[in-house]
């Protein structure tokens, strides 16, 4: 946002509360499917005065002005300024105005590689893994989204969505550039290393290392090292107590979950995230406790297997629409 | 609420609605101070064509508020400077989106190649879609951005990100309002 000073009166902006209704409107047309019924409303809505029509228009003016760049390109730019130009700023300001160069960029015209940057994500149920440009490995568990950026000064990942595991490579011949796992939550350094991170629905990160150490730095807290069979849930502002890793938990890249004394409220929240539509085990059962190998690449085998070896019985209300009952 | 740019060639100075005596005000000010802020703008950005925009922008960003030149206090050059500040970063800020903007447009296939003047008008578009993200927490900018870029449907982003649709509902609303303010 440009920096305002003084109380820049706002010239032309119509009132908030006509903001807000062209808002709902927007989103209404561009994320979800309006009925033929709500068209004719915000015809109506829209004719009620020029007030309405002006708010309509700075909301029809994001999208036009979105619209005027390919996505790919829009996605790669606030890809890489997110990454350089906060620090860079900083340290202008603090140089009073000596122009820096960012190393990384003067370099990389004489390096042997280009930059290499994509986006790699996966669809519910599907699961990938990658050779990165450094023949490190990553794969991306169900509905994961990981956006990757090598350049000359670094090895860098941001993991947007779901679950990642990594095998990293020491480095091409001659370059030590540090290899980062950005979250919304803090940055994990691999320390030469097979680890995997995942995103979790309560505003945290959960980091297990399967070989050698990683070093969690939260958003606003003190960077710490997580050690080989260890695993660690990390919020934007602390690191939690360790716990001996589970060994099984990285077992999901072969497509397999297997569940030592686990809750079957878990294994089902667990499938869940395989499947889309809804998946849910009634309370009554959930703190059972169950233990078993289950295949994540086949939900639907998985639910009979459940239905044929526990008490339990698969609801199928649709096929989006699953609930796993006691029986009888 | 508005956003100026540095624009070389466009140095607009004074208001054809203002008071004679603000008129008269804002010469003083402008003679008293425009060669100070000019020097410490240089000084800033070591670079006298962009300084002298800013400057300008700094004078008429001055005029377009209501605190108008008679009421600038004891110390205007405290003020100007202030407003100054805040001009040298959004054009910090500009130079690092267009820096950036070029360079992706080199990585792009050969296939996409537009021309010189898409591309200008693909630049000043990214920047103005930088200024309306830079207010956005990061979570709220992310579930904006998986619905606008990567086209995901407000229950796809509930399943990824593991939140409520109404939740990812209102991200949306926030990012969108204060795109629409920010424009």
């Amino acid at each position: 946002m440009p920096h305002r000073t003084l109380d820049d009166n706002p010239a032309g902006l119509p009132d908030q509360k006509l903001l807000e209704e062209a808002a709902d409107w927007a989103i209404a047309f561009q994320y979800e499917t309006p009925d033929p019924r709500r068209e004719a409303q915000f015809r109506e809505w829209h004719g009620l005065s020029a007030a309405h029509e002006q708010a309509w228009e700075r909301a029809r003016q994001v999208f036009a002005t979105f619209g005027q760049v390919p996505t790919p390109l829009t996605r790669e730019v606030l890809e890489r300024l997110n990454h350089a130009s906060a620090r860079r700023r900083t340290l202008r300001l603090l140089a009073g105005g000596a122009v820096l160069l960012p190393v990384g960029l003067s370099l990389a015209r004489h390096q042997p590689w280009r930059e290499w940057l994509s986006d790699e994500r996966t669809a519910v149920g599907e699961r990938r893994t990658i050779a990165l440009p450094d023949q490190s490995e990553l794969a991306l568990n169900t509905a994961s989204a990981v956006n990757v950026s090598f350049t000359s000064a670094q090895r860098r990942l941001q993991l947007v969505a779901g679950e990642i595991l990594i095998a990293t490579q020491p480095d091409l011949p001659g370059f030590k550039r540090p290899f980062l796992v950005e979250t919304p939550y803090g940055t994990v350094r691999a320390l030469g290393t097979r680890f995997g991170l995942r995103l979790l629905e309560d505003g945290s990160s959960r980091v297990s290392v399967f070989r050698h150490a990683v070093e969690i730095t939260p958003q606003h807290g003190a960077p710490r090292i997580l050690e080989e069979g260890q695993q660690v849930h990390f919020t934007t502002t602390e690191v939690m107590q360790p716990m001996p890793v589970d060994e099984n938990s990285g077992l999901w890249q072969q497509g397999m979950l297997l569940a030592q004394d686990m809750r079957l409220g878990d294994v089902v929240a667990e499938l869940a995230r395989y499947r889309r539509g809804f998946l849910n085990c009634d309370p009554a059962i959930a703190g059972q406790r169950v233990s078993g190998s289950i295949s994540l690449s086949d939900t639907d085998s998985a639910l009979d297997l459940l239905e044929r070896t526990l008490p339990v019985r698969i609801v199928r209300r649709t096929s989006y629409w699953i609930s796993v009952q006691p029986r009888g | 609420m508005f956003m100026f740019r540095a624009q070389s060639g466009i140095h607009r100075i004074g208001n054809d609605t203002m008071a004679g005596s603000s008129r008269q005000q804002t010469h003083v000010l402008y003679a008293e101070h425009h060669g100070w802020l000019f020097g410490w703008l240089r000084g800033k950005i070591g670079n006298a064509s962009d300084a002298a925009d800013l400057a300008h922008d700094t004078f008429v960003r001055i005029l377009a508020s209501r605190h108008l030149p008679d009421n600038l206090g004891q110390e205007p050059r405290a003020l100007l400077a202030h407003i100054a500040k805040g001009l040298v970063i959004d054009h910090w800020r500009r130079q690092d989106v267009q820096r950036v903007a070029m360079e992706a447009l080199r990585h792009l296939p050969e296939s996409f190649m537009p021309s010189p003047e898409e591309r200008l008008v693909m630049v000043e578009a990214l920047v103005r879609v930088d200024a309306m993200l830079a207010s956005l927490p990061a979570r709220t900018r992310q579930v904006f951005l998986l619905a606008q870029l990567e086209g995901l449907t407000l229950q796809q982003i509930s399943e990824q990100a593991g939140m409520p649709v109404i939740t990812v509902r209102r991200h949306i609303r926030k990012a969108l309002l204060a795109c629409m303010s920010t424009l």
